[in-house]
């Protein structure tokens, strides 16, 4: 998706313009009214509830976004997204409960976010080692070693090892105040929120800043046809290598995170059906753009809710309904992939574009 | 010695059922090019439905006819309203498709016939195990090592002699050069994805009689994936050998590697080996390996 026009009658004079973050006034002025929604305007509206199908929707993005530059910038298809965030989320926790933090360091609340790092180089690193068969193999083989990925990370080395450290058995549970940041403790749907929005917008800035550098079109280049990216003199598996790293690094920050939401973490939490629901939430929004990790995670958190809402009225006549929503809601986001691809392959950022181009070019179209 | 014996008798034997599985699939992927996902829960279809009639008290034959009918009419019905459509999209839309299919079966079928583990009632074949000298094999993997045998070669029977499967495999061979020859190609992706319906429901009928019918079945409808990749996605002996490989495998690392690692070796191992596989011979055992020019 090539990048918006500029609005009619309006003209880039320098190159420091055509490469400026926000390239108009008025976008900046949009960005400025989105961050002063996103910090003052929901917090201040949402109810708990609310709160919390946004903290969904932020975790949602976050795992995405891993995977949107994986698939839509560097062509690594990957059905095994979930194991980076189960490796990220068991990294943080083992360190918290496990780890003899020096008492300075618990008493800043340095714990949990040094965790998060370190959780989220880990999650990199062990990306890598499942991405290096990308070396060799690409497009279907290369889904299938993902694959492998997951079974071996989630269903083997998780469930049967990591699982048995400390004799806990299945699920690590976590003490209130455990997760503090500097002088917060991380209790309410309110704190989380503010922390996944920080996130957010911290690694969404970075990876857009990242693609628009020289590694950012070498994995297009990649992309888009690896052998000419190779004639070109790109090193292709370093690229692709660093991609999974990264992709790997975002999963792990993401799985880190969303241990602040959970009462207690288990390997049922990153199921084989996370990661193709991470690869849907970007074919809804859109591969190959930013924006449309962003609006696939809300597009399929909020439908899901809605569903729910929906069911809840049938409930009282169908008790089978509630019972059984878990199914329903898988039935219902296979149907919505199909749906996708069968009559918007380009997603919902696609449209977004169009009806930016559309106000952006009015009223002289061509 | 007799361990060893008995393990290899029994992966073989389990092998035949992935390979009628994996056949399925490597049809479907040869005639239209489709990598399919929902191999599993097509399995899982064909299961449940033959368990349904046969525990209405229709003899076990016959219910496995009519769930062959239904498969057949399912599996035309998908290849009309999902796939037909997307012909010609990247590999990652079709894929995409089918994993949602799969999630769209799975919901489906998790709704109707809840997640309770269910049993053929009165068993179909008898409990007692059939000796051979030393080796004891359970007489439901010898049955179905035969019926997936039988199938087996009335499928290659199939595409050695009759019109239709003659066509099928030229549109397999060189879709253009068929379709100028007057083979519909429609009617050939339609036919493929009957029949691998038909065959996975065989597969997972079969499957679910060893073990009992859950949702996990569908993980067995999965391990068909690295069979064909270990056989080369597009070659059916491949699909039959890899089947076997892979039965054997399994046995044997249950058998012998499950003291060193507790639990779990036997599902994780055949994806384990693929993925090594894959550095070593990324195109399979029959594979045609695709030269890439820019």
């Amino acid at each position: 998706m090539s990048t918006t026009f500029l609005p009619c009658g309006e003209y880039h004079q320098n190159y420091h313009e055509d490469h400026a973050w926000w390239q108009t006034r008025f976008i900046k002025g949009k960005m400025i009214a989105l961050m002063l929604m996103l910090f003052i305007g929901i917090p201040y509206v949402a109810d708990e509830y609310w709160l919390s199908v946004c903290n969904q929707i932020g975790y949602t993005a976050l795992g995405a976004l891993g995977v949107q530059l994986l698939i839509g910038f560097c062509g690594q298809v990957t059905l095994g997204h979930a194991a980076f965030l189960a490796v990220g989320a068991y990294t943080s926790t083992l360190l918290i409960l496990e780890f003899p933090w020096p008492k300075l360091l618990l008493d800043l609340g340095l714990a949990y976010p040094l965790s998060i790092f370190i959780a989220a180089v880990a999650a990199g690193i062990w990306s890598v080692i499942f991405g290096l068969p990308s070396a060799k193999v690409k497009g279907f083989y290369l889904i299938l070693t993902t694959m492998a990925a997951q079974f071996i990370t989630v269903d083997f080395v998780i469930t049967q090892y990591i699982s048995q450290i400390g004799g806990r058995g299945q699920a690590f549970s976590l003490p209130p105040g455990t997760i503090k940041i500097g002088p917060w403790v991380i209790d309410s749907d309110l704190k989380i929120y503010y922390m996944m929005i920080a996130l957010v917008i911290v690694l969404t800035a970075a990876v857009l800043n990242l693609l628009r550098s020289r590694v950012g079109r070498a994995w297009v280049a990649i992309r888009d046809n690896d052998i000419s990216a190779e004639v070109m003199g790109i090193n292709v598996v370093q690229y692709k290598l660093f991609a999974f790293f990264v992709a790997g690094f975002i999963g792990g920050v993401a799985g880190a995170f969303w241990i602040s939401n959970l009462a207690a973490i288990s390997p049922e939490h990153f199921p084989w059906f996370w990661s193709l629901w991470l690869v849907g939430v970007i074919l809804i929004g859109g591969v190959g753009s930013i924006h449309g990790t962003i609006f696939g995670s809300i597009f399929m958190v909020v439908v899901m809710e809605l569903l729910q809402m929906a069911v809840i009225p049938l409930a009282a006549s169908y008790p089978k309904l509630l019972m059984d929503f878990l199914f329903i809601k898988e039935a219902a986001f296979g149907l919505a992939i199909c749906a996708f691809m069968i009559f918007e392959p380009n997603g919902l950022a696609y449209r977004w574009w169009q009806t930016k181009n559309y106000f952006n070019l009015w009223p002289f179209s061509y | 010695m007799d361990l060893i014996l008995m393990t290899l008798a029994t992966g073989i034997m389990v092998g035949g059922i992935y390979a009628l599985v994996a056949l399925g699939w490597v049809l479907i992927y040869k005639c239209s090019g489709v990598l399919n996902l929902a191999m599993g829960e097509m399995t899982l279809i064909g299961a449940y439905v033959s368990l349904s009639f046969y525990s209405m008290g229709i003899p076990f034959l016959a219910s496995l006819l009519i769930m062959l009918v239904i498969g057949f009419i399912l599996g035309i019905l998908v290849e009309r309203i999902f796939l037909d459509r997307l012909i010609g999209e990247p590999v990652l839309t079709v894929i995409m498709v089918t994993v949602g299919l799969s999630f769209f079966f799975k919901g489906t079928l998790e709704f109707i016939w809840g997640t309770d583990t269910r049993v053929f009632s009165p068993p179909v074949f008898s409990i007692e195990p059939i000796r051979f000298g030393p080796i004891i094999i359970g007489s439901v993997y010898l049955w179905s090592f035969m019926a997936a045998i039988i199938l087996l070669v009335v499928f290659v029977c199939f595409f050695k002699y009759t019109r239709w499967g003659l066509a099928m495999q030229a549109t397999a061979d060189d879709e253009m050069a068929a379709l100028s020859l007057g083979v519909s190609a429609r009617y050939v992706y339609a036919a493929a994805w009957a029949i691998a319906f038909m065959a996975a429901g065989v597969g997972g009928t079969l499957l679910g009689n060893i073990n009992g019918l859950n949702i996990s079945v569908a993980y067995l409808g999965l391990l068909v994936l690295p069979v064909v990749v270990l056989g080369g996605l597009n070659s059916v002996p491949g699909a039959i050998l890899g089947g076997v490989i892979i039965g054997v495998l399994q046995n044997f690392c249950g058998a012998y590697l499950d003291q060193f690692f507790p639990g779990g070796v036997k599902e994780i191992a055949p994806f384990a080996f693929m993925a090594v596989f894959l550095l070593w011979k990324p195109y399979g055992i029959w594979g045609w390996e695709r030269i890439e020019r820019v």
